[in-house]
């Protein structure tokens, strides 16, 4: 391999690297949970059908943030009950920009308060997957069948800061997963997070040192 | 390099396609290729390759170019680059003159790797006299794989306590004008595959996850 020294001279490279820490640097606690209503299968899909017809296609945006652990980053997660894997997010409100959204659900579940913290969104959208339908699963392209998708979720690299305060809803647990594991567990995390080690080969990940 | 975040896709009708000669497969197996995979590594160190993503659009949805090697084995255009065709930088200075340096470097590609992506993608695809040259716009960088030992499992990240990868396979988008020639060697077909086709399927780890690594774009689906 050549080593070179060099000026780098194409400032657009400079945003394909980004710094993680430690997981050891941040601290973690908690806060009530709000707790979502239950409601049945059928109820749900005939709230996000009249919620369509009113505002058109809902968006959600996802932060893919990273940690550093046993010198390989790791992705935070949030499980909810035993078995669901999210990414930190959720919806938009109609008219709400990407990043604002992004920030103010980031805040939400993740910090204590709406104010308190700032979440520095890196460049655009990492990736992006539609739904033809409610109850169909998600894929990374428009539907080709002409047919307006009901779904989109946008997913955007979100950089932490050295150190920082989590506070997270109690109904929710925070994980560090590892990008090896979540490459080989489709099954468990879903197509989008499963994906998201394959979105982010592109980016130079520079662990800084614990 | 081209960085935008819009891609214009034209009708595959808009090309013209013929033939050249046939360019044979140095291996015959996947045994071989291995083989000689180690060889080279002993006198040049980590291989790079890099590929073309190059995209048509067909009933509004985006198609990618593929080479096809015999009947079933598909792969994109591209190829190894030579020893000194990918100056890798460890080390750069910062506006200020700090410097720092960064594990990942490969992820910083630079202007040699894309003439070497051009040379590969004209060696492939574009006829052999010099007035048929298309004028290759290279685009983004949308995936980079890693071979962490002589086999044929590659990931999109350097796996933890592999210090030694044994290859870097880059994938860039390439930006296609409304018309070209391309001359195929006689020995490969060319496909246009959609992208939903390559979602999930039989194409490779690689390949597959092209789809979701392109989904950032927007396509700008163009009409003859």
């Amino acid at each position: 391999m050549e080593i070179m020294n060099g000026r780098l001279n194409n400032g657009g490279n400079l945003n394909l690297v980004f710094d993680i820490y430690p997981l050891s640097n941040y601290y973690f606690s908690s806060k009530p949970g709000v707790s979502s209503k239950e409601e049945t299968l059928g109820d749900r899909a005939r709230r996000l059908k009249s919620n369509y017809d009113v505002h058109g296609m809902r968006t959600y945006v996802e932060a893919v943030i990273l940690v550093e652990l046993f010198k390989h980053p790791h992705l935070l997660l949030l499980q909810a009950k035993n078995c669901i894997y999210k990414l930190p997010g959720g919806r938009l409100r109609p008219g709400e920009s990407d990043v604002d959204g992004l920030k103010r659900k980031l805040s939400t579940k993740l910090s204590a308060d709406e104010t308190q913290c700032q979440w520095e969104v890196v460049g655009e959208c990492i990736g992006t997957w539609w739904k033809s339908d409610f109850e169909t699963l998600p894929f990374p392209y428009l539907p080709s069948s002409g047919n307006n998708p009901k779904e989109c979720t946008k997913l955007y690299l979100v950089k932490l800061p050295s150190s920082r305060d989590f506070v997270v809803p109690k109904n929710l647990k925070l994980l560090a997963v590892p990008m090896c594991q979540l490459h080989e567990s489709r099954k468990t995390y879903g197509p989008i997070i499963s994906g998201i080690p394959q979105l982010l080969s592109r980016f130079a990940i520079n662990m800084v040192g614990s | 390099m081209v960085t935008s975040a819009v891609v214009n896709t034209y009708p595959l009708s808009s090309y013209t396609f013929g033939t050249k000669e046939p360019k044979m497969e140095k291996d015959t197996s996947v045994a071989d290729r291995l083989a000689r995979m180690k060889v080279n590594y002993m006198k040049e160190g980590m291989r790079t390759s890099v590929e073309g993503i190059l995209l048509v659009q067909e009933h509004n949805h985006p198609h990618i170019l593929l080479l096809q090697i015999g009947n079933t084995f598909c792969k994109l255009p591209g190829g190894r680059l030579k020893p000194g065709e990918n100056g890798i930088l460890l080390y750069f200075f910062d506006s200020y003159g700090t410097m720092f340096c960064i594990s990942n470097h490969v992820a910083l590609f630079n202007s040699a790797e894309i003439e070497g992506l051009k040379r590969k993608l004209s060696s492939k695809l574009a006829a052999n006299s010099t007035g048929l040259q298309p004028d290759w716009q290279i685009g983004e960088c949308v995936a980079i794989w890693w071979r962490p030992n002589f086999e044929t499992i590659m990931y999109p990240y350097c796996p933890p306590h592999i210090t030694k990868p044994k290859e870097c396979k880059k994938l860039f988008l390439v930006h296609l004008s409304e018309r070209e020639y391309f001359a195929v060697p006689k020995n490969l077909k060319l496909l246009a595959v959609p992208l939903f086709e390559l979602y999930d399927n039989r194409y490779g780890p690689v390949i597959s996850t092209i789809p979701q690594q392109l989904s950032r774009f927007q396509f700008n689906m163009i009409h003859s």
